[in-house]
């Protein structure tokens, strides 16, 4: 094993430019008046309060339906993907006109405005005492309704959907499995925590969001990492001491709690994200989702995406730049290719000529490496050169 | 986030004031203690810990005082005792920070809830003994220079006696 390692300290000094460039238009943007388009709605990501004051007002309606004309109906926005607007300029959530009317009194929906019902009324209980739960604890709140865990999920997004509003935002949460360290100090209800007095393992990501806030960073970006293994060689290093950082993880795929969490202090604190996952498929297709969010989720991407993302490695070049040993990459197969053509097909890799680029070469190369290849220069190689020089000199996608 | 420029181009970011109005009456004093006793030591930059200890000043000034004055007007005993707790806390270590909320806390002297009362004659001491040691400390300042004065035969002995008695007796 040889070691590479130039014991320098790097200044950061692209991804410095960078957040200087993010603070300036952070400032010009809030000056901006927004505007929404016409016959559109906004879709919020509310607190308690204001959530339980949404049911109020659509129980309110549905009694004044009773008294009127025994008659009671929902209107429940379309969650089509014709209907949802991102109002990328804005970062908003808008859904169109497409109105759907489910009717109380028709046979035929009689078990779907029952489970509807039932959904909404946990969603209360929640909110009321100030409780999360999990979409499976839904569903065994009432078995024999809802059949089918599939039945209560798609109640809880419908509930979600006619109080305009999140699924967070009904204090329905998804489980978490991401940790996050560095320059961060956060407050969970009554308790501060200093994500940089937490030992090696870091803080594990509420899914709890509507708890936590940010309290205090001297943080200059942050560091998204598609694996455990890569988090423990940076927690081991102090990297953020040395570079004033934020680093996260998900252990793998990004869960709903992690990209949450990105989006929330990445667009707080101003802050510009890079990703670092391996040199394959699968690797670029999770910077993907940390970037537009996934296609089941497109109704919430807005509030799970982070669009600014960039992705800093391991880039296919970087396998010849930094002249990686042909023993440590990994010849693709054909699931690699299928995928990374597939890659190649989205629109949003067609937008960005170096990605695009990057993945071509893969396909001519046809082979993919993890970030652990690097330590072929030596542990430190990560931590000390890769990635510094990658943020000193803006070698990213 | 309230930004704040570092000399060597970093930046450090605080949460808004603004956010903190909605938080439980304790939180703001627990916010303020937490960046005193642990980041500021950590910036490294004697221009920007100034900048910050203002911008903490006035979280204390605008948003914890109010909140705890706020909760001592009411009727909700529990609140109010909750209160003084850590009114009397923040007291032990600066005494100054809690210095706007001195008249709501001699009310309180004043009511019949015997666990309120006992709070806010703690806090009304503690007031008086920072008075005193306030008083102490400009009455031994003039002392010092009364002392040259004399010494170098520009005062009476009897002017000087006389002062020294009345600082004697403030000492005791």
């Amino acid at each position: 094993m040889s070691s590479k390692t130039e014991s320098k300290k790097w200044n950061m000094e692209a991804a410095k430019k960078l957040f200087q460039e993010y603070l300036k238009k952070s400032i010009e943007e809030k000056k901006k008046e927004v505007k929404l388009p016409e016959n559109t709605v906004q879709i919020d990501n509310l607190n308690r309060q204001q959530t339980l004051e949404r049911i109020y007002k659509l129980t309110d309606s549905l009694i004044d339906m009773i008294y009127e004309n025994g008659r009671p109906s929902i209107k429940l926005p379309s969650r089509a993907s014709a209907n949802i607007i991102w109002d990328e300029e804005n970062d908003l959530l808008l859904l169109g006109q497409q109105i759907m009317e489910k009717q109380f009194h028709s046979l035929g929906s009689v078990a779907d405005m029952t489970r509807l019902m039932k959904v909404l009324e946990k969603v209360n209980e929640l909110l009321i005492k100030d409780m999360h739960a999990t979409k499976r604890e839904i569903f065994y709140s009432s078995v024999q309704l809802f059949g089918d865990q599939k039945n209560s999920d798609k109640c809880i997004e419908d509930v979600a959907t006619m109080l305009y509003t999140t699924r967070n935002s009904t204090h329905i949460v998804a489980s978490a499995k991401g940790s996050c360290i560095g320059r961060l100090r956060i407050r969970d209800r009554n308790d501060i925590i200093d994500l940089e007095g937490l030992g090696s393992g870091g803080w594990t990501i509420s899914p709890m969001l509507d708890n936590i806030e940010i309290l205090e960073s001297d943080a200059e970006f942050i560091l998204v990492l598609e694996k455990d293994a890569a988090m423990i060689r940076l927690s081991e290093a102090r990297f953020w001491r040395k570079y004033p950082c934020i680093i996260l993880t998900a252990k793998g795929a990004a869960d709903i709690a992690t990209r949450m969490f990105l989006k929330r202090i990445s667009k707080e604190l101003q802050l510009p994200v890079f990703t670092l996952v391996d040199s394959d498929p699968y690797g670029h297709y999770i910077h993907s989702v940390y970037l537009r969010g996934s296609k089941r989720l497109s109704y919430e991407s807005p509030f799970l995406a982070t669009p600014d993302i960039k992705l800093l490695g391991v880039l296919t070049r970087d396998l010849e730049k930094y002249k990686i040993p042909n023993d440590c990459t990994i010849p693709m197969n054909q699931t690699d290719i299928k995928r990374t053509k597939e890659m190649l097909n989205e629109d949003f890799v067609k937008k960005n000529k170096a990605w695009e680029t990057d993945l071509k070469l893969a396909l001519k190369l046809k082979v993919k490496a993890e970030i652990q290849a690097l330590s072929t220069f030596g542990f430190e190689f990560l931590t000390d050169q890769y990635i510094p020089e990658k943020l000193s000199t803006g070698d990213w996608i | 986030m309230k930004i704040f420029y570092k000399k060597d181009g970093g930046i450090v970011q605080l949460i808004d004031k603004e956010k903190m109005k909605e938080w439980s009456i304790e939180l703001p004093l627990i916010f303020i203690e937490y960046i005193r006793n642990n980041q500021l030591k950590s910036y490294n930059d004697p221009k920007l810990k100034k900048e910050i200890e203002k911008y903490l000043d006035e979280v204390l000034t605008d948003v914890a005082i109010p909140g705890l004055i706020e909760v001592l007007d009411g009727d909700n005993v529990e609140e109010v005792n909750k209160a003084l707790v850590r009114i009397e806390e923040l007291a032990k270590k600066n005494i100054e920070m809690v210095k706007p909320i001195k008249p709501y806390v001699e009310k309180l002297v004043k009511k019949n809830n015997k666990e309120v009362k006992n709070l806010s004659n703690s806090i009304i001491d503690k007031f008086k003994k920072a008075e005193r040691k306030k008083k102490l400390a400009e009455k031994r300042k003039i002392m010092q220079e009364k002392e040259k004065l004399f010494l170098a035969g520009n005062l009476s002995g009897e002017e000087y006696a006389k002062a020294r008695k009345e600082y004697l007796i403030l000492k005791e």
